[in-house]
């Protein structure tokens, strides 16, 4: 702080020197001092020239003053209202209870909401050709390839649309091993491979 | 009092609504916010589960529960509930959706009758903050699942075999131990036996 302070006042002496020469000029000869000294040749100062110091070399941007303890800690850090730069560990991740990836408390797991999603688009568009543009009057079911109607009454299909899907059910976590999974295998070829049955 | 009451002018909505409407920026000011809201309820009446930004889909959540619950409550031959369909549902096959499938599915509900669950954010993102809307009842997979099934998890099922072992060497033990009880306890019965007979004694 206290270098810069001295470095600002020095720019500010030497402005106010500037402007008084360039104003009223240098005071007159008259009330300078009497001295009589020897006149000897002077001799002729050479130019000053940043070559003369460097030679061959180059300079570097070099920090001129010290910076603080406090902002030093503070570009490091950063501040914890506003960017912490630290890592800080997260206590509010859950396990899904379906597929068992971690997702945020209060949120949707991605890894089911991915599937979930895909699926919910397809079905959008399926729907939508069926429907058409015409006024919609009923109620839409969803079936899969392969699967009947569940046991109802009559009267609780009447006037709903049925719209199948060409497909069976999506499983996506199968209850045994051994059987049939109705998701595609993957053929990704990466090392890591994702949308895995 | 002269005045009607109010609950009976306006029908209450079954959530939560902020004190303060949510800002959403637009270039042409409020006409413009009503346009986005617009087509947001007209988005959801459609689709039935849209993804959105979470100031936009929670204030065009009130609108889509206002006009189903005006729809409920006066019917298709009502002037002033047929004109606001006719204002928030910009394709008009979708006023016939409202009255005649959304009405007699959402007649006998008592809850609200869209959902909003937050959806999952991206990785080291800030600021999006995304969310589902669904009308309730939608013939989409759920979001939520209420049983979950996590019997097949690799742990649970380590866990249950290990319990299993757990409980056979613990069976086996007691088996072994069966006949060592009895001697046990019929010579601690002795024991008992004499003591007290030498107390009767002395
Ligand atoms: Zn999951």
């Amino acid at each position: 702080m206290f270098p810069r302070f001295i470095q600002v006042v020095q720019h500010l002496k030497n402005l106010e020197r500037s402007i008084l020469l360039s104003l009223f000029g240098h005071p007159p000869k008259e009330l300078a001092l009497a001295v009589s000294v020897n006149q000897q040749p002077k001799p002729t100062p050479k130019a000053f020239s940043i070559h003369d110091l460097i030679g061959d070399g180059f300079l570097l941007a070099v920090p001129k003053f010290r910076r603080t303890v406090e902002k030093r800690l503070n570009r490091k850090f950063g501040w914890p209202e506003y960017v912490w730069k630290p890592f800080v560990p997260k206590t509010n991740l859950k396990t899904c209870h379906e597929c068992g990836h971690h997702h945020e408390q209060g949120r949707l797991c991605g890894n089911c909401y991915k599937k979930i999603g895909k699926e919910t688009k397809e079905i959008q568009g399926e729907i939508l050709k069926k429907l058409g543009s015409g006024p919609i009057e009923q109620d839409v079911i969803v079936l899969y390839e392969g699967e009947t109607l569940p046991d109802q009454q009559k009267e609780f299909w009447k006037g709903k649309r049925i719209v199948e899907m060409k497909k069976e059910r999506p499983q996506w976590f199968s209850k045994n091993l051994l059987q049939k999974s109705t998701q595609q295998p993957s053929k990704s070829t990466d090392v890591k491979p994702t949308d895995l049955a | 009092m002269n005045q009607a009451e109010v609950s009976k002018l306006v029908s209450k909505l079954r959530m939560n609504i902020k004190p303060e409407h949510r800002r959403l920026k637009n270039l042409k000011g409020p006409e413009g916010r009503i346009d986005k809201l617009r087509k947001t309820v007209t988005g959801l009446i459609k689709f039935e589960r849209i993804e959105l930004n979470i100031n936009r889909g929670d204030e065009a959540r009130q609108y889509a529960e206002r006009l189903i619950s005006e729809a409920i409550r006066h019917g298709d031959c009502h002037k002033p509930t047929m004109d606001m369909a006719n204002f928030w549902l910009l394709e008009k096959q979708l006023v016939h959706k409202l009255f005649k499938v959304l009405v007699p599915r959402f007649e006998n509900s008592t809850v609200s009758y869209t959902k909003m669950i937050k959806a999952p954010k991206a990785q080291n993102t800030e600021h999006t903050n995304k969310i589902v809307l669904e009308l309730r009842g939608n013939p989409y997979p759920d979001l939520i699942v209420k049983q979950p099934n996590n019997r097949l998890w690799i742990q649970n099922v380590l866990l249950d075999a290990a319990k299993y072992d757990y409980r056979q060497s613990k069976i086996s033990e007691i088996a072994a131990n069966i006949g060592k009880d009895t001697q046990l306890s019929s010579s601690s019965l002795t024991a008992n036996n004499k003591g007290g007979t030498q107390k009767e004694e002395s």
